[in-house]
């Protein structure tokens, strides 16, 4: 891989982050708001307190000073104060990214498993009663709304069967630490986490299919099976190798959602992570909640699309770094 | 098929794994707790700081208070004082504290550690204490005695229903300090402690063992924070929550039929209202800063066929799904008796004909037919907002602009949030739009509310107001101040209610239907919840919250509540290892199949 090919794609990648950091701070300023008056309400602020707290929120000045400040500290990390809390929103977003990471990371790990194994299995046999049944079972579940799924699963497992909590992240009468801690917390990430699991398998799943049928046409899976390979070992030692190639783009791609992935779904199961700190902040509107959250969740993306194009060219020589 | 089915039965497997783990997490021991499930967070525990109602329910089960809340009137009765007198005057009070109060880390409450509070709060302006406290100075003249001076004839007294806090921990925080602490301390002389708090989660609270009424039957309460409503529901039902606050009206009826679960429409004084921008100059203001209403507005009797024009039953059935009571006057406090008996003349009875004749009458007539009034040659249009952050809003102007075309007024829509509306208000640019208040205990905050003075004139600070109308009537606050040094209650509430009726005259506050809190709880688990105020009142976040520590668990409840069954333990512990063996033949199989071919 080409020094040149590495440094661009870098370059491209900050130069997306730089736009994204410019018109972050303009969408966010479309709305006028002024949170000293709506939150200290009625409070008898001398004006000493209210430029103080004008100050804390970075709102005195000028909309260019504003800006220069804004670009200077959130290079920094700092991402200025939430308007519902007044506590800095890189620390509730740090507190609030584990949880989503568990979370969407485990969804993404399982679907993509089943994902692949069940559009390999639909590929290989195309247009078999198999196939036929896999393929549809994926656009259902790739179409199907992520909350109204999870609503759904919430009363049929935790409300009729009563197997699974309804939400939040762990029993606070258990007092339990250490591992069974842990195990609860397994216990109520089960059902957002099946939800996302079902959410996302259909997208891998269909990918991996097309891209297994586009393999099979290849010359070398003939050559393979001229030379007399079992039907297992062509599909597995040749087939899936190759059609692997357009998965680990989508793969990488997902990844960058994980941070961004489930705001309905920790939404409807109470599950404590940035899903849900984006809700709250939607009420308010909390727009430095939001801006901070909007930057983050493009920063994952850029990276990880970054992460994809470098990645591509190491798993396939054919691809060149033009 | 055969690279799937390892792979779901994998899946199966991990589940299974992990309802074992759910099952063996539950612990086995047999504490008492009550679960209650609530749609908002703490915003602070911190007392000088928070301001939400889930704080308020936090304070009214750690912190003391000198009188109470009695629980079926809210009338004042005995708190950390036993009793109490006053002297000639009525501006000097002794209060006689009851005997060995102390905090639950075992340090004495003095009559000295209540002076504290109610001096500290004074001074420094507490948010919370202030409106009661600005004019009392108390000293402890011995451990159980205090004398509270009010400088002003105050009808508030001898209630005094601020939360004490403890001395020996706040002493150590400065003024400047104070608003940054986070509170967690756990010292309590009410019925709980708070010993946990996590962010949007939950906060848990363990019962004090030294409160002053004994030890309550709870050994722990839970409050849970769900941000689906609709699962807070099932919760519910599911039997993991024991109650729940703010439950959806959608779900409400479903509640009210459910077995085993009781639903409550708890009514606080709370109410929804139509306000009509009446802003007529008064108090003067910088009108190149501010917007005006619609002239017509201005027009007593234009208001008067608004009035007429709105049906409140159809909007308590249509629009309220039937919860809620159609409104009269403002209700200035969750006791009903502050309200009074609005005679038939009166009263604005729903009647578009009456309301068109009055507008007929008043001159403004559709000369050109289009069905809309005119004032000075144009159609008379009114600018109504609507607020996105309620449910309600959108419904209820529907109806309302509907009937407003009825009587010839077309009406133009714009939509704010909450923050926004606030400054929208401020600076006078809307006509109409609908919002809730509800009211504190004693009447006077609410009836401040609609003073002159509260009307918006600061061009600096456009939410700094509390009289939305923009309507200054001098009589209602000259009657204001006459309640507000009236030591007679009789005397005092006849004066409130003729505040209320020269208000409801005014008509620039149509009250449209009561704002019920919406509340259920399981029948199963716990005995003895209270309605505060007595049979109209919610069970929980009322205004003492008396079912805390009336609550009594059932014999039978046990600790089943989302806990498995050895049962269902046992099959899960057979279908995951059935799906583990599922895996296993299906993998050897493959291997054998891959030899044979």
């Amino acid at each position: 891989m080409s020094v040149r090919f590495v440094v661009g794609k870098v370059l491209g990648a900050f130069a997306t982050l730089a736009f994204v950091l410019v018109f972050n701070f303009f969408l966010f300023r479309v709305v006028e708001s002024n949170p000293v008056a709506t939150l200290y309400r009625g409070r008898n602020l001398t004006d000493a307190q209210r430029d103080e707290l004008t100050r804390q929120f970075g709102l005195d000045g000028s909309k260019l000073e504003q800006f220069v400040r804004y670009v200077e500290q959130t290079l920094q990390l700092n991402l200025g104060r939430s308007y519902a809390t007044n506590r800095p929103v890189i620390e509730e977003i740090w507190a609030a990214a584990p949880q989503t990471i568990a979370l969407v990371g485990v969804a993404t790990v399982i679907s993509m498993v089943i994902g692949i194994l069940m559009g390999i299995s639909a590929g290989w046999r195309r247009g078999t009663t198999q196939d036929r049944v896999l393929t549809s079972t994926s656009m259902a579940t790739w179409s199907t709304p992520d909350f109204w799924l999870g609503m759904i699963l919430l009363t049929v497992f935790a409300v009729q069967l009563g197997l699974f909590p309804t939400g939040g992240i762990e029993d606070p009468t258990s007092g339990a630490t250490g591992f069974a801690k842990l195990l609860d917390q397994a216990w109520h990430m089960a059902l957002p986490c099946l939800t996302l699991a079902i959410a996302y398998v259909g997208e891998f799943a269909l990918v991996m299919r097309s891209s297994i049928l586009d393999v099979m046409r290849e010359d070398y899976l003939t050559l393979a099976r001229a030379k007399g390979l079992r039907d297992a070992q062509v599909r597995d030692r040749h087939a899936v190798r190759n059609a692997l190639l357009p998965s680990t783009a989508l793969i990488a791609i997902n990844f960058g959602f994980v941070l961004s992935g489930a705001i309905a779904v920790e939404t409807v199961f109470s599950w404590p992570g940035l899903g849900l700190l984006t809700t709250e902040a939607l009420r308010g509107p909390d727009l430095p909640m939001l801006q901070g959250l909007f930057l983050v969740f493009s920063a994952s993306v850029i990276f990880f699309n970054l992460v994809a194009d470098l990645l591509y060219p190491l798993l396939d020589p054919r691809v060149r770094y033009s | 098929m055969r690279s799937i089915v390892p792979a779901a039965a994998a899946l199966a497997a991990v589940l299974a794994l992990a309802l074992a783990a759910g099952a063996t997490a539950q612990s086995p021991d047999q504490k008492v707790v009550l679960t209650v499930g609530l749609t908002q967070d703490l915003d602070s525990p911190n007392v000088t700081v928070g301001e939400l109602v889930s704080s308020f329910e936090l304070w009214n089960l750690q912190y003391p208070t000198l009188t109470d809340l009695a629980a079926d009137d809210l009338s004042t009765a005995p708190g950390l004082a036993e009793s109490w007198s006053s002297d000639d005057s009525g501006r000097v009070w002794t209060y006689t504290l009851r005997e060995g109060l102390e905090w639950s880390d075992g340090t004495p409450i003095t009559a000295e550690e209540v002076a504290y509070t109610i001096n500290r709060s004074r001074e420094e302006e507490w948010l919370n204490h202030y409106s009661t406290v600005q004019n009392l100075t108390a000293e402890a003249t011995d451990e159980r005695t205090l004398v509270v001076t009010s400088s002003v004839d105050d009808p508030k007294l001898p209630g005094l229903s601020v939360y004490i806090v403890p001395k020996h921990v706040y002493e150590e925080i400065e003024a400047s300090e104070i608003g940054k602490y986070a509170a967690l301390d756990g010292v309590s002389a009410g019925p709980f402690s708070l010993k946990e708090w996590k962010k949007g989660q939950f906060w848990r609270m363990e019962a004090n063992d030294s409160y002053w009424r004994g030890r309550v039957a709870i050994d722990e309460v839970v409050f849970r924070v769900f941000r689906n409503a609709d699962a807070m529901v099932a919760a519910l039902r599911s039997g993991e929550l024991d109650a729940a606050h703010n439950v959806p009206a959608a779900a409400f009826p479903s509640l009210e039929t459910a077995e085993g679960i009781e639903a409550v429409e708890g009514e606080q004084g709370g109410f929804d209202y139509l306000v009509l921008n009446s802003y007529a100059g008064q108090p003067p203001r910088d009108e190149t800063k501010f917007d005006a209403p619609h002239p017509v507005l201005l027009d007593l009797r234009v208001r008067q066929a608004i009035a007429h024009a709105i049906d409140k039953e159809t909007l308590v059935e249509r629009v309220l799904s039937g919860l809620g009571t159609p409104g009269t006057t403002i209700s200035p406090s969750p006791s009903p008796a502050w309200m009074p008996e609005l005679s038939e003349e009166e009263t604005y009875e729903f009647d578009l004909e009456q309301a068109n004749q009055i507008l007929d009458d008043a001159g403004y007539t559709d000369t050109n037919g289009n069905g809309v009034r005119e004032h000075e040659g144009k159609d008379i249009v009114l600018r109504y907002a609507i607020r996105t952050e309620s449910e309600y809003s959108k419904p209820y102007a529907e109806f309302i602009t509907g009937w407003l075309k009825d009587i010839g007024i077309d009406t133009t829509f714009s939509s704010y949030d909450d923050g926004q509306l606030i400054e929208v208000a401020g600076k006078g640019a809307f006509d109409a739009y609908v919002w809730g208040w509800t009211p504190f205990v004693d009447p006077d905050p609410m009836l401040s509310y609609m003073k002159c003075d509260q009307i918006s004139v600061d061009a600096s600070d456009f939410s700094n107001f509390w009289n939305d109308t923009g309507l200054c009537d001098p009589e209602y606050d000259a009657l204001y101040a006459e309640q507000n040094t009236e030591l007679d209650p009789d005397r005092r509430e006849e004066i409130v209610h003729e505040m209320l009726t020269r208000w409801y005259t005014n008509a620039a506050y149509v009250v449209l239907a009561t704002s019920p809190d919406l509340q259920a709880y399981r029948t199963d688990r716990f005995s003895g919840w209270v309605r505060q105020p007595a049979e109209i009142g919610p069970v929980l976040f009322s205004n003492s919250s008396p079912s805390y520590w009336s609550l009594e668990p059932l014999a039978s409840s046990g600790d089943g509540d989302g806990g498995l069954s050895t049962a269902a333990i046992a099959a899960i512990a057979i279908a995951g290892a059935g799906a583990l063996a599922l895996v296993g033949w299906v993998v050897l199989r493959r291997r054998s199949v891959e030899e044979r071919e």
